[in-house]
């Protein structure tokens, strides 16, 4: 008796109708399938119980206890707080919260910056606090997906050379979602996402990246795509600030074709 | 499936991050560099365990110390033949959660940390449920990334396999492959943490 295909079993384990009746019948004579469909059963309830799965990374400090706890010489270095020492932020100045929320607002005297981090740090920053849980998608009552779009580091940061990711921009029929996922080494702080707008300097922060480096997040309603047309990642330190850091880990653009569906979202 | 199913597949991992085979070796040798690495790859592990016993504030960062202080000055008992490392890690979590909680009791301001409602859940020394999540967000972390696309809109999406294929331009093939491999890495982890010490 030949078992049934592992990736049937593994997508029925999922909640996925799919496969023959003759794979019906085979599961429910067959034992051995039956105990691994619900071993894999147990793995998809577990990780859909309560939602995405994240984890947190614990502050700088810790480590430096543990080093000095175990009598390290202190010359040793962090294993991840090293990396907090990010690139000097240009242009960057005391932000001003407005409200309780993560809504803020900078507006600086402009100055011409040519180089794309310098604006990345200045001018006008909105935030909002559009993210949700991936969870959210599987309440959405059809996922269209509108684009694809690779994110790739920057020749300007040499150091998060190899490092990149994708964003998918889906459309639900209430509003456009954002998904995005993250390959890039663990470092002190968390990565952020944001919409570039084409002038430079203005950027909407859409929320923070899992542990797992991923995350969907809600578009603003009434966002334009053609305008804030990037998507970027930022590494951000656990300074309190809420301003772009100024390190691009990755960035990619939205094609126009997607520009076009998304604008009026 | 042949490799050239994986064709147009990113499959890059994080360059710094250690192996668990690496960290396991120079572990079990007490390489100096060792609890370093030990730290890099398992400090999110300990820390959101203990934070989510513990809820926020210092107690969590104490007991993640104390896991790595007494993961170290311990490491002879660490037998690789008996389970992974990240198994015997979230034992010894466990243990410096249940200390810290006894203290606690003994403690009289823990009485009115409740009564003020500054904690909405009782603390607990993490149930096997609780293990498990974590453990399986470890795992989904260390994935890469094209599997990890696919496994969360598989997770959390009402996405088909077909679409998830169409959206991420892959060949139904892979994304089946990945689902099938990813689910059955996902539980193989979880299984190998369960190993008791």
């Amino acid at each position: 008796m030949s078992h049934i295909d592992p990736a049937i079993l593994a997508l029925r384990a999922l909640g996925e109708p799919t496969g023959t009746s003759h794979d019906d019948h085979h599961v429910a004579q067959c034992a051995d399938c039956q105990i691994e469909l619900e071993r894999l059963t147990r793995v998809v309830d577990l990780a859909r119980q309560d939602g995405p799965l994240s984890l947190e990374q614990p502050p700088p400090g810790v480590w430096e206890q543990i080093a000095a706890a175990v009598g390290e010489d202190a010359a040793t270095a962090a294993p991840s707080a090293s990396a907090a020492r990010t690139e000097p932020v240009v242009g960057a100045e005391p932000v001003a919260m407005t409200g309780a929320g993560r809504v803020r607002r900078v507006q600086r005297k402009h100055q011409r910056l040519t180089v794309a981090l310098a604006g990345l740090a200045a001018g006008l920053i909105i935030g909002i606090g559009g993210a949700v849980g991936v969870a959210q998608l599987a309440s959405a009552p059809t996922s269209q997906v509108v684009a694809q779009v690779e994110l790739r580091s920057l020749p300007q940061f040499p150091q998060w050379q190899g490092a990149s990711g994708t964003a998918l921009l889906q459309n639900n029929g209430a509003a456009k979602l954002l998904a995005v996922s993250v390959t890039a080494p663990q470092r002190a702080g968390f990565y952020e996402v944001w919409l570039l707008g084409r002038d430079g300097t203005s950027m909407i922060s859409l929320g923070d990246l899992n542990a797992a480096h991923t995350g969907t997040f809600a578009l603003p309603a009434g966002v334009d795509l053609g305008f804030y047309s990037r998507i970027d990642v930022s590494l951000q330190p656990f300074n309190g600030s809420t301003v772009h850091s100024g390190t691009s880990v990755v960035r990619g653009s939205l094609p126009t074709s997607a520009v076009g569906a998304g604008s009026r979202a | 499936m042949t490799r050239n199913a994986h064709k147009g597949c990113t499959t890059v991992i994080p360059v710094d991050v250690p192996s668990d085979e690496e960290v396991s070796a120079a572990f079990s040798k007490g390489d100096p560099d060792a609890l370093r690495l030990l730290y890099q790859r398992f400090g999110a592990l300990v820390f959101s365990l203990a934070r989510r016993s513990l809820g926020a504030g210092p107690d969590a960062e104490d007991v993640t110390q104390q896991v790595f202080v007494s993961a170290w000055r311990g490491r002879d008992t660490f037998d690789p033949g008996r389970g992974s490392l990240a198994g015997w890690l979230v034992v010894i979590t466990r243990s410096r959660i249940a200390d810290l909680l006894r203290t606690r009791q003994r403690d009289d301001r823990v009485m009115l940390r409740l009564a003020v409602g500054t904690s909405t859940e009782a603390p607990a020394v993490p149930s096997d449920q609780v293990v498990d999540r974590v453990v399986l967000a470890d795992e989904m972390a260390r994935l890469p990334e094209a599997q990890r696309l696919v496994m969360t809109l598989a997770f959390y999406s009402d996405l088909t396999h077909e679409q998830i294929a169409e959206a991420l331009r892959l060949p139904l093939g892979t994304v089946k492959s990945h689902i099938r491999r990813g689910l059955r890495r996902l539980r193989s982890r979880l299984e190998a943490d369960r190993v008791p010490h």
